[in-house]
C-alpha cells in the first residue's frame, strides 16, 4: 500500500479554477475523507488523483512515485463509483476478472484472485450474475470486489453509498471500515454525507471552492474547527451563528455583546481581537440547553423535531438571530438528548456556557480557544 | 361492506366510442389507400398480361401465374438472382461499413474530450446540408482517375467515412452510456479502442442495429450511385436492374411486377420483424 502526495495541484475548467492549489499527504493505511458541499471540487481531485482528470499544474506522487502524467491505469489505482460502473453486459466474474485480463495476468490466477476476492466480500453465489440481475448493495460489493482484486496501491471511492438506502448504507459503510482494517489500505473517499466522513475517516478534509479549509481528525475538526465554514459544515444539526461585537479585550478574556443577549465574558481568545470588532458567536446545537447556564435567552418553540432518542427544537430568541439558519427564519436550533414533551408556541428559558461557545473573527477564523477533543 | 362497483359504468361512453370508430376508420382508409399500390404490384406479379390488361378488374389471381417466378430467376437477359445478390452484398456492405465508421465518430464525439470537438461536431452536421449531388461530379472523377469505375468500390467506401445522419443519430445513444464505465474500463486499462468496441459497443447494441437497417433500406433503393458507376447489368443492384429491364421490355408487366415484388419483399419482411426498432429510431431522429 502506497502514500499520495498532492503539492500545488490546480485545475482550470477553460477560464474557472476549480481546484485552487492543493497540498496533501495521505499516509500509508489511512483512510482519508473529502467532504465538502456540492461544486467544491473533491470528487474533481479524487479524479485527478486517478488520472482520469488530467493535473493542470502541480504534481501527484503515489508510493513515492510521480504519476501526473501516467495514464489511470499505471498509476496503481483502484476507483468505487457511486453508479456502481459496472459493466451490465458481463457477469460479476468477467467484471472482476477485466482489468486482471487487461493486465495480461494468467487466467489461473485471475480465477484465483476473483475468487479469493469474492470469499473476502461473500458474493461468490454473484459471480456468475449479470449487475441487472443485483440489487444495489449487491452491486456495490461486486464494485469494490473490482477495486480490491487489482491489489492497488490506492482505493478511490467516489461517493459509493449515496445510490444506497439508508439502512443498507449503515452496513455498507461498517463493511469498508471492516474492510480498511483487513486489507490495511490506503483509502480516500469523497462524500458529502458528514456522517459518513465522521464515522469512516482517520482524517477529514474540508474542501471549498477548491480549496482545502482544514485537514484533521473527525472529532479534531468538530472540537476546533479552524473556521466558521468548517464549523457550520461538520455537524447536525448545525451550528448556530449569531452575530456579535467585542466590546474589550483583557488578556485573553474578551466581553462580547450581540443584540438580545446580555453581555458576557469569553474567555482564551486569540487572533488580535480589539474593542469595535464584529465577530460571530457559535453556538452548536447540543451546547444550548434549558437548565440554568451563565447567560440565558427567553425564546418561544417554532418547530420541533421528536428522533425517539433526541428531540430538535427550533426558536425563537427575539433580537437573537441565528445567521444561515433554516429557511433563514433566524431561529436558534437545540438539540435536547432526550424525548420531551414540547409544544409549538411554548416560552422557554435557554442558555449557554460561553466556555463552550466558539467566536469567530471577521474573516472567518476561529478565535476562540482550543478545546480538548474528547471530554474530560 | 362496500358497494360492488357496477360494471356497465366501466363501458366506454358512446361519445368515446364513435371518436374510436372514426379514428380507425379514417387510418384504416388511409392505409388502404397506401397500401393498394403495393396489392396491385404483388396480384400483378402473379398473373398474366392479359389479366392484368382486362377490362374487368381481377382483385385476385386466378389461376396464380407461378410460372412469372419460374421465368424470373431463369431468364439470361435479365439475371435476377445474380442482381438480387448484388443488392444483398452492396447493402449488408454499406451497413457494415456505416455501423463501424459512424459508431467510431459518434464515439468520438459523444465519448471523448477533445479540443474542438464540438466545433467538427457541428461542422459534421453541416455535412446534412450539402445535396449529395453537389459533391457527385468531382467524386465521380476522383473514382474513375483511381479506376474504379464499374465497381462497388465508389459506392461502399464513402460509407468506411461515415455518415452525418447516422453520426448524429448515433451520437444521441453514445451520450447516454454512463461517462464512469469509460472511467472504470480506463482505470482497468482498456486502450480507447478497446472500451469502444468491448463496453461501449455493447451498450449502444440497439441503436447500432437501428442504424444497420437503416442503411440497408436506404441502400437497398438507392439508385442513382449504382446506374452511374456501373455498367454491366451483371454487376447492377436490383433497383438499376428492374429498372432496366422495365424500360427495355416495357411490354413483359408480369415479369415486371414480379421483379418489382421480389424487390420490395425482403425490405417489407425486414420492416415486419423490426417495425419496434424502426420506431425506437424515428422517435430518436424526432427527438433528440
Amino acid at each position: 500500500m502506497g502514500s499520495v502526495e498532492l503539492q500545488g495541484v490546480r485545475k482550470l475548467f477553460g477560464g474557472l479554477e476549480v481546484i485552487k492549489g492543493v497540498d496533501l499527504t495521505v499516509a500509508e493505511r489511512e483512510l482519508v475523507v473529502f467532504v465538502g458541499p456540492s461544486g467544491c471540487g473533491k470528487s474533481t481531485l479524487l479524479r485527478m488523483i486517478a488520472g482520469l482528470e488530467s493535473v493542470d499544474y502541480g504534481t501527484v506522487s503515489i508510493a513515492g512515485r510521480d504519476v501526473t502524467e501516467l495514464a489511470p491505469a499505471s498509476r496503481g489505482v483502484a476507483m468505487v463509483f457511486q453508479n456502481y460502473a459496472l459493466y451490465p453486459h458481463m457477469s460479476a466474474f468477467d467484471n472482476m476478472a477485466y482489468g486482471l485480463r487487461r493486465a495480461g495476468l494468467p487466467n489461473a490466477e485471475v480465477n484465483a484472485r476473483v475468487k479469493k476476492t469474492a470469499e473476502l466480500l461473500q458474493i461468490s453465489e454473484l459471480l456468475p450474475r449479470r449487475p441487472k440481475s443485483m440489487s444495489g448493495g449487491q452491486r456495490q460489493r461486486v464494485a469494490i470486489g473490482r477495486a480490491i482484486v487489482r491489489d492497488p496501491e490506492v482505493f478511490l471511492f467516489d461517493e459509493p453509498l449515496s445510490n444506497l438506502d439508508a439502512s443498507l448504507r449503515v452496513e455498507m459503510r461498517g463493511q469498508i471500515a471492516r474492510l480498511h482494517r483487513e486489507l490495511q489500505a490506503t483509502m480516500i473517499f469523497v462524500t458529502h454525507d458528514q456522517v459518513e466522513a465522521m464515522t469512516l475517516a482517520d482524517r477529514i478534509v474540508v474542501l471549498n471552492s477548491g480549496r482545502i479549509e482544514q485537514v484533521g481528525s473527525p472529532l479534531e475538526l468538530y472540537a476546533n474547527p479552524a473556521n466558521r465554514f468548517v464549523a457550520g459544515f461538520l455537524g447536525s444539526p448545525k451550528m448556530n451563528f449569531v452575530p456579535a461585537q467585542v466590546q474589550g479585550v483583557v488578556g485573553e478574556t474578551a466581553t462580547i455583546t450581540a443584540a438580545g443577549l446580555p453581555t458576557f465574558a469569553m474567555p482564551g481568545i486569540t487572533g488580535g481581537l480589539k474593542a469595535g470588532d464584529a465577530v460571530t458567536l457559535g453556538l452548536r446545537a447540543e451546547h444550548l440547553s434549558l437548565s440554568p447556564s451563565p447567560v440565558q435567552i427567553p425564546a418561544t418553540v417554532r418547530m420541533y423535531e421528536q428522533l425517539g432518542r433526541e428531540t430538535v427544537l427550533f426558536v425563537d430568541a427575539g433580537a437573537v438571530q441565528s445567521i444561515e439558519s433554516e429557511g433563514g427564519s433566524g431561529a436558534l436550533t437545540l438539540q435536547m438528548n432526550q424525548p420531551m414533551a414540547v409544544e409549538i408556541g411554548q416560552s422557554l428559558t435557554l442558555g449557554f456556557d460561553p466556555a463552550r461557545a466558539y467566536l469567530f473573527a471577521p474573516d472567518g477564523s476561529r478565535c476562540s480557544a482550543r478545546r480538548s477533543v474528547l471530554p474530560g | 361492506m362496500t358497494p360492488v362497483p357496477d360494471a356497465r359504468k366501466r363501458r366506454t361512453a358512446p361519445r368515446l366510442l364513435w371518436q374510436t370508430v372514426s379514428y380507425h376508420g379514417v387510418m384504416l382508409l388511409f392505409a388502404a389507400i397506401f397500401l393498394l399500390p403495393f396489392f396491385w404490384m404483388t396480384i400483378s406479379a402473379f398473373k398474366t398480361k392479359a389479366q392484368i390488361f382486362a377490362d374487368h378488374i381481377t382483385w385476385f389471381p386466378n389461376p396464380i401465374q407461378w410460372q412469372n417466378v419460374v421465368t424470373l430467376v431463369t431468364r439470361d437477359d435479365f439475371p435476377f438472382v445474380r442482381q438480387f445478390m448484388n443488392s444483398v452484398f452492396y447493402a449488408g456492405s454499406v451497413a457494415l461499413a456505416i455501423c463501424f465508421s459512424c459508431s467510431l465518430a459518434a464515439y468520438s464525439f459523444g465519448c471523448l474530450r477533445w479540443r474542438g470537438r464540438n466545433f467538427v461536431f457541428i461542422l459534421t452536421v453541416c455535412a446534412l446540408l450539402l445535396p449529395g449531388i453537389a459533391t457527385f461530379l468531382p467524386t465521380y472523377i476522383g473514382w474513375s482517375k483511381l479506376g474504379f469505375n464499374g465497381t462497388y468500390v465508389p459506392l461502399i467506401a464513402p460509407a468506411l467515412f461515415g455518415d452525418a445522419f447516422f453520426i448524429f443519430m448515433l451520437r444521441q445513444f453514445f451520450l447516454g452510456v454512463p461517462r464512469e464505465l469509460l472511467d472504470a474500463a480506463r482505470l482497468d486499462g482498456a486502450s480507447e479502442f478497446r472500451i469502444w468496441w468491448q463496453i461501449v459497443m455493447p451498450q449502444v447494441r440497439t441503436a447500432l442495429i437501428i442504424v444497420g437497417l437503416f442503411a440497408i433500406v436506404y441502400t437497398w433503393n438507392e439508385f442513382f450511385g449504382p446506374l452511374i458507376y456501373l455498367q454491366k447489368k451483371e454487376d447492377f443492384p436490383l433497383s438499376v436492374g428492374l429498372f432496366t429491364f422495365q424500360s427495355g421490355r416495357s411490354k413483359e408487366w408480369p415479369l415486371a411486377m414480379a421483379g418489382a415484388f421480389f424487390t420490395a419483399l425482403p425490405m417489407v419482411v425486414l420492416f415486419l420483424f423490426t417495425q419496434r426498432l424502426f420506431r425506437q429510431g424515428l422517435n430518436s431522429r424526432s427527438l433528440k
